[in-house]
């Protein structure tokens, strides 16, 4: 690649500045390369040409950068998302943990940008290499676990996806990343559906992410919660539209998701199963298909990052104020947090989907969408999700953390850099609920969509109010409890204390008594089996072959009685057979 | 903001019935309007939605809880092996 189109390429500007960042320690420096480098980037998207960086690599033809209007709505709320994150953690002072966020960007903008799949897996593995670290950098030892539990989940996923893309070579020789017809789908197509799938967290694969959100650091989540599932949601846009399996799985993701978030004590963790809720509208979206499914896929994407970052900043700041995430170790934090408490609520509000708020806008599409499709299933399971979502995240998180019973946990309110990044948020939520054309214009195909009818409105007040008068009613029944509960993740996580008593009690048993039969019985056997190999070798095989052995052993006896160690005799000897040979040539 | 919401908590019998008063409202806004276009059946019966979500919210709710209570609620250290200790 040319030095001119690296620096086309905005994930050359994170990857430069991670690299700098440790020489910038000095004078508040690395605050500034902080906010330069997400800025420089959002301003250069603007300026990126449809095609660029394209370089051959061992045969295999690399495409850095391609653009079009559905990557250009991803990287524009990337890069929005990514200064937003930087503004958020300015206060932290590891620059590995910036490093870490840094390189973690630079994946998913580059994931975003590739147009071959071998350039979407450089990327890929870089983006989950990268984000462990995000939880690495809690420190906690449940955090360690939970980042190589994530690694590793992630490295299986990446190895199937590596496993499509083989397959996919040998069947057509072609990487190219284009969408793929759902009547030529081949094996290679669905391996690779399932790599990225994985990263969407489409159950039963999705157990990483309300493992790993969890316990990631405060500024870590705010990343994690807005590039590795959204990264997934554009790649799936991009090869597998109007795929069916992806409609249904979507739909029972937004309602999976959403049920556990009813269930969950810790707010962190209500917030990332919700994550899988708001990612199966998407991943609903992508498998409806139609021009108005993926407009709606791209606004719920661009609002969710937001809100749902907005939702991760105002709890993490609970979470590092007070230490506390658990609910029902919070309460009645509402004097004591009330700028964490307004932009929660403005968060909560905008993924609840209130009118003039960018929920209303973004999510109403994709349901619209299944209506005007008649999928009128998808339609209901997504308005139960809807449901359950302000139930969860719109009421009973705010409820509980901020009013609800006193806890009387010590705290104040955040850092002024977390609340100016709270503010930008929330600034985002309400703008795009009353300028919707700010998102639909950015959008992959002509919006022909109003969200603020009549009907529109009065069926969302409807579902908000009502839902606010079940909460009313089962508040008691709600009150949160310290458990956590099973998901899949019980197969692995228990799968592996399996394997590891297999591997320390049975196996090493085993092991220890085979040592033992060895020494006593094994050894002794060998020699004995020694011995007869070697008689057999010089007795029956020298034998069938030609006696040479015998016959070099015994001429080698006869050469040692006339080796005398006499030098003079050997010399004549020497010169006889000289003699001897030069005789024979001469008269034969 | 704080005073409000102090002022608020200490009148929450009012604002109870002010979110009666709403849920009513919503209901008489839906006989109101007009209906363009509708997906199915549900779309054209008056206050639909708003059965649709009592019924929706109290099933999701019972039906989570309740399987929580009955399975899928643990300790929250469940996961941990007996010989390490949390250093929470």
């Amino acid at each position: 690649m040319m030095s001119s189109t690296i620096f086309l390429h905005p994930a050359s500007y994170f990857i430069l500045g991670a690299l700098l960042l440790p020489l910038f320690t000095r004078f508040k420096m690395q605050k500034v390369l902080l906010l330069a480098v997400p800025l420089l980037a959002f301003w250069q998207i603007h300026a990126l040409p449809e095609s660029f960086g394209i370089c051959n690599f061992m045969g295999f033809e690399l495409v850095f950068g391609r653009v079009d209007k559905l990557t250009y709505v991803f990287l524009h709320v990337f890069t929005l998302m990514a200064l937003i994150g930087a503004v958020y953690c300015l206060h932290v002072k590891e620059t590995g943990h910036h490093i870490a966020a840094f390189l973690y960007v630079a994946g998913a903008l580059g994931t975003t940008l590739a147009g071959d799949y071998l350039t979407i897996f450089i990327f890929w593995e870089l983006m989950a290499f990268a984000s462990t670290f995000l939880i690495w950098y809690r420190k906690r030892k449940r955090s360690i676990e939970a980042g190589y539990r994530y690694l590793m989940v992630h490295t299986a996923g990446g190895l199937i996806l590596l496993a499509g893309i083989f397959l996919r070579y040998q069947n057509c020789h072609d990487l190219t990343f284009a969408q793929i017809a759902v009547e030529g789908a081949t094996t290679a197509d669905y391996l690779i559906m399932i790599g990225f799938m994985l990263n969407a967290a489409v159950p039963p694969i999705h157990a990483w992410l309300p493992d790993a959100y969890p316990e990631a650091t405060v500024t870590g989540a705010v990343f994690m919660c807005a590039f590795t599932t959204k990264t997934a949601v554009y790649v799936l846009a991009r090869a597998f539209p109007g795929f069916e399996v992806l409609a249904i799985m979507g739909a029972v993701m937004a309602l999976y998701g959403v049920g556990y978030a009813v269930i969950e004590n810790d707010a962190r963790r209500i917030l990332a199963y919700h994550i899988v809720s708001q990612v199966g509208y998407m991943v609903c979206g992508i498998g409806i298909g139609t021009a108005m499914a993926v407009n709606g896929v791209c606004a719920h994407a661009y609002a969710h990052i937001l809100y749902k970052a907005l939702l991760f900043m105002g709890v993490g700041a609970v979470l590092e104020m007070t230490g506390k995430s658990k609910l029902n170790e919070l309460g009645g934090l509402y004097k004591r947090m009330p700028w964490a408490l307004f932009f929660t609520v403005i968060g909560g509000i905008a993924i609840s989907g209130f009118p003039l708020t960018s929920g209303f806008i973004s999510k109403s599409m994709i349901i619209a969408s299944a209506g005007a499709d008649h999928r009128i299933f998808l339609l209901v399971m997504l308005t139960l999700a809807a449901v359950g979502t302000f139930l969860s995240v719109g009421i009973k998180l705010p409820y509980f953390i901020w009013f609800g019973k006193d806890s009387g946990v010590k705290a104040k309110d955040a850092y002024w850099n977390m609340n100016l990044a709270m503010a930008f948020a929330a600034f985002m939520c309400i703008f795009l609920g009353i300028y919707p054309e700010y998102l639909y214009r950015m959008l992959p195909f002509a919006v022909d969509y109003q969200p603020y009818t009549a009907y529109h409105v009065s069926e969302t007040l409807q579902i908000l109010g009502f839902t606010g008068l079940g909460f009313y009613l089962m508040v008691k029944y709600l009150h949160p409890e310290p458990k956590s509960n099973l998901d899949v993740d019980w197969f692995y996580r228990k799968g592996a204390l399996v394997f590891m008593w297999v591997a320390c009690k049975p196996i090493s048993i085993a092991n220890d008594w085979v040592g033992e039969v060895y020494r006593t019985v094994g050894l002794r056997f060998t020699m004995l089996v020694a011995k007869a190999l070697s008689w057999f070798d010089w007795e029956g095989i020298d034998w069938a072959v030609d006696n040479s052995a015998k016959g070099v052993v015994e001429g080698g006896d006869k050469m040692r009685t006339l080796q005398t160690g006499k030098i003079q005799q050997y010399i004549g000897g020497a010169v006889a057979a000289l003699m001897i040979v030069l005789l024979v040539v001469v008269f034969l | 903001m704080v005073t409000l919401l102090s002022y608020l908590q200490a009148h929450a019998k009012v604002l109870k019935w002010v979110f009666f008063a709403y849920l009513l409202g919503t209901l008489l806004f839906d006989f109101l309007i007009a209906r363009h276009h509708p997906h199915f059946w549900g779309d054209s019966v008056i206050g639909f939605w708003a059965l649709f979500t009592v019924f929706g919210c109290l099933g999701m709710i019972v039906f989570c809880k309740g399987l929580s209570h009955v399975w899928l609620a643990q300790r929250e250290d469940f996961y941990d092996s007996e010989d390490s200790d949390n250093d929470e």
